[in-house]
């Protein structure tokens, strides 16, 4: 299944929530969507589970449209949203047991499909719950059950991992990788940027309702961050030597920005590896007493700060 | 539905399941305080009441031989109370909460059709409505054992009582799915309750004529069963219109909304029409007919607002759903989507019953008077009402288009008001208005045309709003035409090429 976003535009009044963005996403693929606060992720997202109606654009999902066809697009998106709406008076289990019905799943069938997803997403201790009485984690996996209980190719996640303890969140990753497997093309956001790293195969930057990189991460890193950063560390008691360590090295070719960072030296490399060993090389014949000599690959997280602007 | 398939749907009654809309509701209802709570009130009284009939009558020296039947009133009057107020209410504010947009549940994310989103709701309020019904069931058959209530009234009335409920319930569901804010919709819940007491008084004097005049006897006529009938089919007409608009309302922009509310309509308009006709002609009364003309045009003014609210722009999946052929595609223009084919669609209608009508009247001219003018009052009324609607359409389109639609249908009403209501401040401030400037002639005013004195002057009217309208329809031509040439089937493009993968 393959996900078009095609210039889409939201406006709630005069604020413009999403301004004419386009990226696509397909089988298999874990995009991950990030932006500050505001940015527009949800607005997004509920477009493309059919809740809200763009301005303008359209989502196609395998060239279904989610304005023509909102209800058989319907059938293929699995929505995960931020919040679970609180019935005081429904459990977990008659309320998956709902959803299941709603998606036209039978008998034997939907039994099986409910209890396989109650145990997929860990709830069938708190089935006889009340909605109202679940914790937020407890919700966030109820939520998550609902979206797959019809088994959806595509899957939209709201921040899925705020309000998850550490166990679940591992959990949740392992659970979202196992999904991609099973070539479901999944849209997550999430504000924890590191754990996207690990999961996401592709990315989606997104601040004021404009698309600012999107992309598989490899490619997104190789032009927002084309340069590899590299720290040095000298020998305890030699930390005197670092502002000599500076000059020297921004007199070295290939060298920029270097600078200072908790007594450890750091500089963009805009050579490739062989310019690196030269300039170790260079510094340990001048016998500096170098004891940590590491280059830092660049992640979601620096990506982040580089292309957005701050401010919501 | 093919045959086959029907065959097939009967032979695996075993896998027949309900809406899941009702079970999710049933169970929600079961547990909520507010049914629960309403229903153990409904039962104190009901014990309560029956004590002090008992306890009453043990005081009394003579017995009273109509006991049962004031017991059964007083029950009924409980039941209709209880289940009037309580249960529209409880199934409106169920969907309204569900009709909120940051409420991603049931009306979106589901593949439910609206057809049976909306079903699931009314059988659920229904479902309710025999659970009070039979939580009073015990005490009513106590009356039984009584004197002065014979069974086939107690049938007849709750039977009567239980139509009322579902229908009330269908007018809660309508509202809670109109897109209003939220204050009007207190509005609409206090005018509700105040109307419900309207509903209410009338149903018990019903009720209590029927058991006074014992309607065992009554239910031997035949005039008896079919005044109930009509009764009956009106009402079951007017649900099923809230129902066929309220499905319309749930579903999404993009789909063929107007279309099942069109052919309802249009069948309800046809049916009604015979039923008439055969009225007359049993009768020999041609003023029997008009007991359709009428609702005719008040249910047609409405549908004309509508219509002018629509918008023009078909969406793809409207356009992919349009016949080729010709004729059909003629027939599809008209009662699908858009401002054009559905004006078509109320002309039409309202032209054929004017002139059935006509032809009826002229055909048994028995006791039917005052034909001229009345036909001349409906004639100028519906050429004032398509004027409206034209120039109110024409100013939208050239000059409001990018506004929504629905001003269109606002300024309809805005421009007769206005033209209604100017004159008459303007005669205020000059210090003439008077009964008398009300009742003479203003041109141009649709209300003047039934405040109007003298029905010589009505001829006035007939001539300037025609003139109007056609005008109207002058300036509007271009504009029709141009929705009658892009009423065609989506041309097939060639599939593209697969989009490039992501950068
Ligand atoms: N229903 C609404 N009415 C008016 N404005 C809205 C509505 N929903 C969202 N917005 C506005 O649209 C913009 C985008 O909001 P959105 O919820 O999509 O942001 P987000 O990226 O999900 O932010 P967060 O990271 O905080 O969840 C915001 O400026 C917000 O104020
Ligand atoms: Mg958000």
């Amino acid at each position: 299944m393959k996900v078009q976003v095609k210039n889409l535009r939201k406006e709630f009044g005069k604020t413009v929530a999403v301004d004419d963005i386009t990226f696509s996403f397909d089988s298999g693929h874990v995009f991950g969507f990030v932006g500050p606060n505001g940015a527009g992720k949800t607005t997004t997202m509920r477009i493309i589970a059919t809740i809200e109606e763009p301005t303008q654009g359209d989502i196609l999902l395998n060239g279904i449209s989610v304005c023509e066809e909102p209800e058989l697009a319907r059938r293929a998106v699995g929505y995960v949203p931020d919040t679970l709406p609180a019935h005081a008076d429904i459990t977990v289990h008659e309320y998956l047991d709902f959803y299941a019905r709603a998606y036209g799943l039978r008998g034997k069938k939907r039994t099986q499909a409910i209890e396989a997803i109650e145990e997929f997403t860990n709830v069938t201790g708190i089935r006889e719950k009340h909605l109202k009485a679940l914790s937020k984690g407890m919700k966030q996996r109820v939520s998550l059950g609902r979206a797959l209980v019809y088994d959806p190719d595509v899957l939209i996640l709201d921040e899925p991992a705020a309000g998850l303890d550490p166990r679940a969140r591992v959990e949740l990753r392992e659970l979202l990788m196992l999904l991609a497997e099973r070539k479901k093309a999944i849209l997550i956001s999430s504000h924890i940027l590191t754990e996207l790293t690990e999961i996401c195969n592709g990315v989606v930057i997104i601040e004021r309702g404009k698309i600012l990189e999107t992309g598989t991460i490899d490619d997104v890193l190789k032009k927002s961050a084309p340069r590899r950063t590299v720290a040095i560390r000298l020998l305890e008691g030699n930390h005197h030597q670092n502002p000599q360590l500076l000059k020297e090295l921004l007199q070295t070719p290939f060298v920029v920005n270097a600078r200072d960072v908790a007594n450890e030296i750091h500089f963009e490399l805009t050579g490739d590896e062989s310019a690196a060993c030269d300039i170790l090389g260079g510094l340990i014949a001048k016998r500096y007493k170098i004891i940590e000599f590491r280059q830092t690959k660049a992640n979601l997280e620096d990506i982040f700060m580089n292309v957005t602007k701050g401010g919501v | 539905m093919s045959r086959a398939s029907i065959k097939s749907h009967f032979t695996n009654w075993r896998e027949w399941e309900l809406n899941p809309i009702v079970i999710k509701e049933l169970r929600q209802a079961v547990r909520s305080w507010a049914v629960t709570g309403m229903l153990l009130l409904f039962l104190t009284v009901l014990f309560i009441t029956s004590l002090i009939f008992l306890v009453g009558q043990s005081f009394e020296v003579s017995e009273n031989i109509q006991l049962g039947g004031s017991m059964f009133s007083a029950f009924v009057v409980i039941l209709a109370g209880a289940s009037i107020f309580f249960i529209p209410l409880y199934v409106g504010v169920r969907v309204a909460a569900e009709r909120q947009e940051n409420n991603p549940d049931l009306l979106y994310v589901s593949s439910l059709s609206p057809f049976r989103i909306v079903l699931g709701k009314f059988l659920c309020g229904a479902y309710m409505a025999v659970l009070f019904f039979s939580a009073c069931m015990p005490f009513m058959a106590f009356t039984n054992l009584l004197r002065g209530v014979d069974l086939p009234t107690v049938f007849l009335v709750l039977a009567l009582l239980f139509l009322v409920v579902c229908a009330a319930n269908m007018v809660a569901i309508f509202l809670a799915c109109l897109p209003m804010s939220r204050p009007f919709k207190y509005l609409f819940v206090i005018y509700g309750i105040f109307q419900s007491f309207g509903i209410i008084s009338t149903l018990i004097g019903t009720s209590f004529l029927m058991m006074r005049s014992g309607v065992g006897a009554m239910m031997t006529g035949k005039d008896f069963w079919i005044g109930v009938a009509t009764g009956v089919g009106v009402g079951a007409a007017l649900t099923g219109l809230l129902f066929v608009l309220t499905v319309a309302l749930v579903s999404p922009p993009s789909a063929n909304r107007a279309l099942p509310v069109r052919i309802y309509l249009t069948a309800s308009w046809l049916a009604g029409g015979l039923l008439g006709f055969s009225w007359v002609a049993q009768t020999g009364d041609a003023s029997r007919m008009l007991a359709w003309t009428y609702p005719t045009f008040g249910v047609m003014m409405f549908a004309l607002l509508a219509t002018v609210s629509n918008a023009d722009q078909l969406s793809q999946r409207v356009r992919r759903t349009i016949p080729h052929a010709r004729w059909k595609r003629a027939l599809a223009f008209v009662f699908y989507n858009g401002a054009a084919g559905g004006l078509i669609w109320v002309a039409g209608i309202l032209v054929a019953t004017f002139l059935i009508t006509d032809e009826v009247v002229t055909a048994f001219p028995k006791s039917y008077a005052t034909t001229a003018a009345n036909e001349h009052w409906f004639a100028t009324t519906t050429a004032y009402a398509f004027a409206y609607a034209l120039s109110a359409l024409i100013i939208h389109r050239r000059f409001l288009s990018r506004r929504p639609p629905k001003l269109a249908g606002l300024l309809t009403v805005l421009l007769a008001g206005a033209w209604a209501i100017v004159p008459s401040i303007g005669l205020f401030f000059l210090n003439q208005l008077s009964w008398k400037s009300v009742e003479g002639l203003q041109l141009g005013n649709v209300f003047n045309v039934a405040f109007l004195r003298d029905d010589g002057q009505l001829l006035y009217h007939l001539y300037f709003a025609f003139s109007w309208l056609l005008v109207m329809l002058v300036i509007n031509a271009g504009w029709f035409m141009r929705q009658v040439r892009i009423f065609q089937p989506p041309v097939p493009v060639p599939v593209e090429n697969a989009p490039p993968a992501p950068k």
